[in-house]
């Protein structure tokens, strides 16, 4: 039912990294005013390291074909070199440039925990023929791996995906040397309808128009009836008040 | 309209939106959103409004998802009253967002249907908004 890609582990990857001083978020907000971009490298047994690196280079990764799942070597003031990943990363909710990235060290020769985007790869028959929806509710799937075997995604072909028919993810194509983490059945895909909005006519919408919303109802801590009686009594009597103050006025 | 089922208490006061949307700024259901670039309050009446405007331009084509909820409620005095004797009577709901908030989210169009589903939305709304879609969207 479904393929995975191969991935090409990009080897001639190189991103420069300058440590900088640990410290608060305004020490961040310094590294961003340079045109920089606040990261931290930890992982294989060693101590964090904050760092800060060129924003475009990380970008570049982060939009490639292997995306965040990249692993690329680390030059430390242009020296030591390191294999590294991106882990983690934060956007500026408003104009979605990069706040902060997580490095983390790798190491060739031992598995570890990817989240693997899932591409689903033709046209629904459901979607094609019985004029639904293809909904795609699972987009990225945990797998454990050697890094050099990490896909850059898993394609799944939905091509005979109907109507009461789910995609899960035990249905992805399944690599010796993947393995998956996700739960089994969690669902990927499916073939959903949607009803159509149909014209509201004047007289529905002059109803609406004049209805008063009910107000919703108040949580209250015990004796709920009596305070509700109570609460009714004085309600009533506020518009008698509120016409006497009105007459008076007049007078 | 839409409305809290239950609520602590009846009115409430202004109270602040200083800062951006840092929860649910980022794509979550959809391929494509929009999102609101200015802090303010948005009405119920508001969110039908752009909900009808984006299902009637789709029609049966895609799958809406509404980010966000007026749980604010907003009270209002009577006309011709004199100020004072207390808060108003509840009015109306909004929700507050913030620059950067999700309003809504649309799966199952192509780009430029999602897009000019969003413009009709976004005239409904009092604030500033921009299109965003998924970095992986095909269409």
């Amino acid at each position: 039912m479904a393929t995975a890609t191969k991935n090409n582990v990009s080897e001639n990857n190189l991103l420069e990294a300058q440590p900088r001083t640990s410290g608060n978020k305004n020490d961040a907000r310094r590294v961003r005013r340079d045109g920089k971009l606040p990261a931290v490298l930890y992982g294989a047994g060693k101590d964090a390291l904050p760092v800060s690196l060129d924003p475009r280079q990380v970008s570049r990764i982060l939009h490639s074909q292997t995306g965040h799942n990249t692993i690329f070597d680390l030059a430390l003031n242009g020296g030591e070199r390191t294999k590294a990943m991106i882990v983690d990363w934060q956007y500026e909710p408003i104009k979605g440039s990069l706040l902060h990235i997580d490095l983390k060290r790798i190491a060739i020769d031992q598995k570890l925990k990817v989240a693997v985007p899932i591409v689903l790869k033709g046209e629904a028959a459901g979607v094609k023929q019985q004029g639904g929806i293809l909904e795609q509710i699972f987009r990225e799937v945990e797998i454990e791996c050697l890094p050099s075997d990490i896909p850059s995604s898993i394609e799944a072909d939905v091509s005979e995906l109907v109507f009461g028919m789910v995609l899960r993810v035990s249905d992805l194509p399944h690599d010796p040397k993947l393995k998956f983490l996700s739960d089994p059945n969690q669902p990927v895909a499916h073939i959903i309808t949607v009803k159509e909005e149909v014209a509201a006519t004047p007289e529905a919408v002059a109803a609406d128009a004049t209805a008063t919303p009910a107000e919703p109802e108040v949580i209250k801590k015990g004796k709920q009836e009596v305070e509700g009686e109570e609460g009714a009594a004085p309600a009533a009597e506020k518009p008698e008040k509120a016409e006497k103050a009105e007459k008076k006025e007049k007078k | 309209m839409l409305m809290p089922k239950k609520v602590k208490y009846r009115k409430q006061q202004r109270g602040r939106m200083t800062g951006k949307a840092w929860r649910g700024s980022e794509l979550a259901f959809g391929d494509y959103a929009l999102k609101v670039l200015e802090p303010g309050w948005i009405t119920d009446r508001q969110i039908e409004a752009s909900r009808v405007a984006m299902t009637r331009f789709i029609k049966r084509g895609g799958k809406i998802w509404i980010r966000l909820f007026p749980d604010k409620p907003v009270t209002k005095k009577p006309a011709e009253t004199r100020m004072g004797k207390g808060k108003g009577a509840p009015d109306h709901w909004v929700a507050v967002v913030r620059p950067g908030k999700i309003l809504f989210e649309m799966e199952g169009v192509t780009a430029q249907e999602a897009g000019e589903a969003m413009r009709l939305a976004s005239h409904k709304l009092p604030l500033r908004t921009s299109f965003v879609k998924r970095q992986s969207a095909a269409h």
